[in-house]
């Protein structure tokens, strides 16, 4: 009888310390003053210490017909739009992108002109590829 | 058999206070309402406001700010600053107002939570569509453990204030348009 207890208590705290929800959002939204299909020319800025997302977002962004120009400086002059983006790793077995946000910013001011969020967690986790397009193509979606 | 019915228990306390524990609940709409507000205009005309970029709160999630929530919260400070005249719902107003969030970054862990937000607030005037402001707002917010002992409560805390701090930042900015 003991050991029935034992192996439900340890069956109990397995369940309830591992259960974790999976949560999933994918917002986009756009400024409506702005006009996507008039920005032509992106400057995707990379944070330092990324080493993949930058260029999955610029190969992305290329394929809607932008062109694009990435780096870590401050934006070359002239480019229509330049990209900032947040991603939010976490560590579950192995380490997935648990969050992105990318914002397409007006050069000068920095004022966001559309922005993109994709949140799952790890049950529904998406790679981080995945994660880069439904983002971007969220944007798209919700452009004019 | 006592020992049974005391185990049992424990596990059945266990297990509700780490799911319970979880629970977020949404930015409050009052406590994202800067109540203090003084600005140096008033102007003549209408305004309608719209917000995008927010998210609700789910169950297991911690706390978000919807959008309906923020829309109200700035309709209720520009109400109590008296920026504008009237507040107008859809169209008919003479300025449309847009806030969407870009981000709000919250921690994880922690003792003292600060939470970071951005939003991009643009104003229009509605008879010729002329857009005479475009502005990113950046805020924070902190709770400490003396502001709520519960982590899901100081991280809703933290969220209200970088709200509120982004809307008086937001409606300063207006303050100072020539309209």
């Amino acid at each position: 009888m003991n050991k029935l207890f034992r192996m439900f208590a340890a069956l109990g705290l397995v369940a309830t310390l591992s259960s974790g929800c999976a949560v999933n959002r994918a917002t986009a939204n756009v400024d409506p003053s702005a006009n996507l299909s008039e920005l032509k020319t992106m400057y995707v800025k990379q944070v330092p210490a990324d080493e993949s997302t930058y260029s999955l977002i610029a190969d992305k962004l290329r394929s809607k017909g932008v062109t694009v120009t990435t780096g870590t400086d401050a934006p070359p002059a002239g480019v229509d739009a330049v990209v900032t983006y947040i991603d939010k790793w976490m560590w579950d077995i192995t380490m997935y992108m648990l969050e992105l946000t990318i914002v397409i910013r007006e050069p000068k001011t920095d004022f966001p002109l559309a922005t993109g969020n994709s949140f799952h967690t790890s049950l529904t986790r998406l790679s981080p590829k995945e994660m880069v397009n439904e983002v971007v193509e969220n944007i798209y979606k919700g452009a004019k | 058999m006592h020992q049974h019915l005391r185990a049992f228990l424990l596990i059945t306390a266990t297990s509700l206070t780490l799911a319970l524990g979880g629970c977020a609940s949404p930015a409050n709409r009052a406590a994202m309402t800067p109540t203090d507000m003084v600005v140096s205009k008033h102007f003549p005309y209408s305004l309608s406001v719209s917000t995008g970029g927010g998210s609700e709160t789910g169950a297991m999630d911690s706390s978000n700010i919807a959008d309906a929530d923020l829309k109200a919260a700035i309709e209720d400070a520009v109400r109590n600053s008296k920026l504008f005249t009237a507040i107008v719902q859809g169209n008919g107003g003479d300025y449309e107002l847009s806030v969407r969030v870009t981000n709000l970054s919250k921690p994880l862990f922690g003792g003292t939570f600060t939470v970071q937000m951005e939003t991009a607030w643009s104003l229009t005037r509605v008879t010729d569509r002329t857009v005479v402001l475009r502005k990113a707002v950046q805020s924070s917010g902190t709770a400490t453990m003396g502001d709520a002992f519960a982590g899901v409560t100081r991280l809703r805390l933290a969220v209200e204030a970088a709200s509120r701090n982004n809307i008086r930042q937001g409606l300063a900015a207006i303050a100072e348009l020539k309209l």
